[in-house]
């Protein structure tokens, strides 16, 4: 065993819900297996109705399971929402100091490390606003460094970038990349656009609906940082294309 | 400040409040001049000023005390079932409680109370708490999933869930409930006292002429529309405004 990578995540035949056989629940996973060694970068990637985001729930207990076992070697999960999520009654600044605060740290102290964050995603400038006075781009950097702040080992990301326009989710997307590397957490994320995933993974999870489950799992050996012209990277592009196009 | 200001949405929200704004005063601009050409004319010479004045204080003075206890009780119940995993199996019981009509217990109170001020303020009480209990538990029942998750995974749980998440998440439920509470608390106030003729400004009209509208009663009247557009600028419009420039989606 010890020649293995140390797993931040293994989830062995976890199933939620029975599925019905008249309606079909999005929210059902059936025996869905895989494991994710630490410090490594996982796409979901899968049609809608194959319960991807029910899978990120269930990893971060907030959903149950009906069957099978979750072995989690992290510590602090923090979460970024498609929907940005931040807390409307504070301020940029108190929502990345949030999670601190729950954990009792004191006000000079959070706010110290809550204005680092916010400098990592360039919006230190904007720090008294209100998430209503942001971008969509802002709030989800604000999202982002509320994650960051709770010095994450695991980073989980509901498409992060899909209620983004493309300019914003590139940058973002960089931004990310190089916060990653910089900080060695563990990443899983659901997304969307094939060449994001290509981009960005170490590992793509393709997944199928009705039930929800694992269909194929695709190391990405490309090395980084990635040239996304190169001709390797348009076969990967094509290979995971022809996947999905065979779920269906 | 300015930067939220400066943002489209939150500058079309201020605009809907301005305008709001210039209404309230136009209506109250229209009540004084009512006022100053009632007094001109004369039809509010028989008018027994420090009487009507001491009911109308009478009735607003139990209005506050109603109010501030239906304040307490609807958030703390409203926070306390909206924490608590009882939330879906009570909510039914509370939907068919709020719309039992108010004056059909009144006997009821009578009973319990007999004629005091004590009845008048708890029977107020019954109707002002539903509006908003109701508001914060429909807010807290129909939050966006997502941030219900980012509460628990950033650590509001246990009793910080009702603190630093269910309770700030209310306040602008609590606010809108509470207008409405206060409006419905004016009639119930007015209506216990009119019934059994307590001190206050519903016995006093009951008293002055019950054949229509004597000066009296329109004195009173155009007294507690001050009231209500004093408390109304002093107190709702600040907190209004505070409200959505923070809460806007």
């Amino acid at each position: 065993m010890t020649d293995h990578p140390p797993m931040a995540l293994v989830l062995s035949r976890v199933s939620t819900r029975f599925v019905d056989e008249e309606k079909q629940d999005p929210s059902v996973l059936h025996e869905v297996s895989f494991s994710i060694p630490h410090g490594s970068f996982v796409s979901l990637v899968g049609p809608s109705g194959s319960g991807k985001s029910t899978l990120l729930r269930v990893i971060l207990g907030l959903m149950p399971i009906r069957s099978g076992e979750i072995i989690r070697n992290v510590q602090r999960p923090a979460m970024v929402f498609q929907n940005y999520a931040l807390f409307p009654w504070l301020t940029t600044l108190e929502n990345v100091a949030f999670g601190l605060r729950m954990e009792g740290v004191g006000r000079k102290e959070r706010e110290r490390v809550a204005r680092e964050k916010l400098d990592e995603v360039g919006l230190v400038h904007l720090e008294r606003h209100y998430p209503a006075a942001l971008s969509g781009g802002q709030r989800q950097r604000v999202g982002l460094a509320r994650a960051l702040a709770i010095s994450p080992d695991l980073l989980i990301m509901d498409e992060p970038f899909s209620n983004l326009d493309t300019i914003t989710a590139e940058a973002l997307k960089t931004d990310l990349l190089k916060i990653w590397r910089s900080y060695g957490m563990t990443v899983l994320m659901v997304n969307h656009l094939i060449p994001d995933a290509i981009e960005l993974s170490d590992t793509i999870i393709l997944m199928n609906a009705h039930p929800g489950r694992v269909e194929k799992i695709i190391a990405v050996d490309l090395p980084r940082p990635r040239d996304i012209r190169s001709p390797h990277f348009f076969s990967r592009v094509d290979a995971l294309t022809e996947d999905i196009r065979a779920l269906t | 400040m300015i930067g939220s200001i400066s943002h489209p949405k939150t500058r079309s929200l201020h605009y809907a409040h301005s305008i709001r704004n210039r209404l309230a005063w136009l209506l109250m601009t229209l009540v004084i001049i009512g006022a100053v050409l009632f007094v001109e004319t004369g039809y509010f010479t028989d008018v027994d000023w420090p009487i009507l004045t001491d009911a109308v204080l009478q009735t607003t003075y139990r209005l506050i005390v109603a109010y501030g206890i239906a304040l307490a009780l609807g958030v703390g119940i409203g926070l306390l079932v909206g924490w608590s995993p009882l939330m879906d199996f009570l909510f039914p019981f509370f939907d068919v409680l709020q719309n039992l009509p108010s004056f059909a217990l009144f006997p009821l109170f009578v009973y319990f109370f007999g004629f005091t001020d004590k009845m008048i303020v708890l029977f107020a009480v019954t109707s002002i708490v539903w509006p908003i209990l109701f508001a914060v538990l429909t807010t807290i029942r129909s939050v966006h999933k997502d941030l219900n998750d980012a509460a628990i995974i950033f650590g509001a749980t246990g009793f910080r869930r009702i603190t630093h998440y269910l309770a700030p998440l209310s306040f602008p439920a609590v606010l809108s409930g509470s207008i409405v509470g206060i409006a419905i608390g004016w009639e119930a106030v007015i209506g216990a006292e009119i019934i059994i003729s307590s001190e206050g400004f519903g016995a006093f009209i009951k008293g002055a002429d019950a054949s229509g509208l004597s000066p009296s009663a329109v004195a009173g009247a155009l007294g507690i529309l001050v009231i209500v557009f004093i408390v109304n600028r002093l107190v709702w419009a600040p907190l209004l405004s505070e409200s959505s420039r923070r809460y806007a989606e």
